[in-house]
């Protein structure tokens, strides 16, 4: 291997870099919870394409049925199928609004102007708006989650 | 097709899916109770309402673009080779593809198929 190379296997710590915490600062854990909380809701979003199916009776179904959307309630409507859908909200709350912050950032609207390095060597790119909407995005999601619970589990809505 | 452009892509279908995910949520626990929501009947006089019908529609299309799209920028940070960047790509289009034919399989049937018990 090339020197080049042996410098680039060195440093290459792939998806497990993400699951590092060490030396993370705020904008990092979002970067990571942006990329977690994302696969999370496709991985959920394709199981509700299979189960959505089953309204019109399935892999092989031809048109609405009431038995075949009977039997898949029969498996998901329960509390276990309802605290999923708990944290489904809440991790797609939390990916939406964190997801306005990356695109509000990534059009230079939130980030602070470039100016030289002093110490502490603090990330200029973290902002006090920054850091503020990484919060909103985490509260917005719990109080989602919280509002799921209250209509799933206490009959709300 | 451009990296800076799926990168636009990618935020145009977050904002849509922002607004369509919200709404869709709303009908399910805010309008109706769950129960309710989630009903056969209910759900059969959604997709008989041919803008409720596309409005799932457009849903379906726009999260499964903005999901897929996301991992593949994701499965592009892991690694960068030239043969794995091609079957990422090609990957994503196919997944989108299968994806959005059975999402669509299933608005189609539930608009025209026959009602059975």
């Amino acid at each position: 291997m090339s020197l080049v190379g042996e410098e680039r296997a060195k440093n290459k710590r792939g998806i497990w870099g993400w699951l590092n915490p060490y030396h993370y600062n705020l904008e990092r854990w979002a970067y990571t919870f942006q990329r977690v909380t994302g696969v999370a809701v496709l991985l959920y979003l394709l199981g509700h394409l299979g189960d959505t199916s089953f309204f019109v009776g399935g892999p092989t179904g031809t048109g609405p049925s009431s038995s075949s959307w009977s039997f898949i309630g029969s498996i998901f409507e329960n509390s276990f199928g309802h605290l999923i859908l708990v944290l489904v909200v809440l991790v797609l709350t939390f990916h939406g609004v964190n997801g306005i912050r990356l695109i509000l950032s990534e059009f230079g609207l939130i980030m602070k102007k470039p100016s030289g390095i002093e110490y502490p060597y603090r990330p200029k790119s973290l902002g006090s708006v920054q850091k503020s909407l990484v919060w909103v995005a985490i509260a917005a999601a719990v109080v989602a989650a919280l509002w799921t619970y209250l209509v799933l589990f206490e009959g709300m809505g | 097709m451009k990296e800076s452009r799926l990168m636009l892509i990618q935020y145009a279908t977050a904002v849509l899916a922002l607004a369509l995910v919200a709404a869709h949520l709303i009908m399910q626990g805010v309008i109706l109770p769950y129960d309710t929501a989630i009903s056969f009947n209910n759900i059969l006089s959604i997709y008989q309402n041919w803008i409720y019908a596309g409005f799932l529609e457009a849903l379906l299309v726009v999260v499964l673009v903005h999901g897929f799209n996301g991992l593949r920028i994701i499965l592009h940070e892991w690694r960068q080779t030239a043969p794995w960047s091609r079957w990422v790509d090609l990957g994503t289009v196919a997944a989108v593809a299968v994806a959005v034919g059975y999402g669509t399989r299933t608005v189609i049937l539930a608009v025209f198929g026959g009602v059975s018990g």
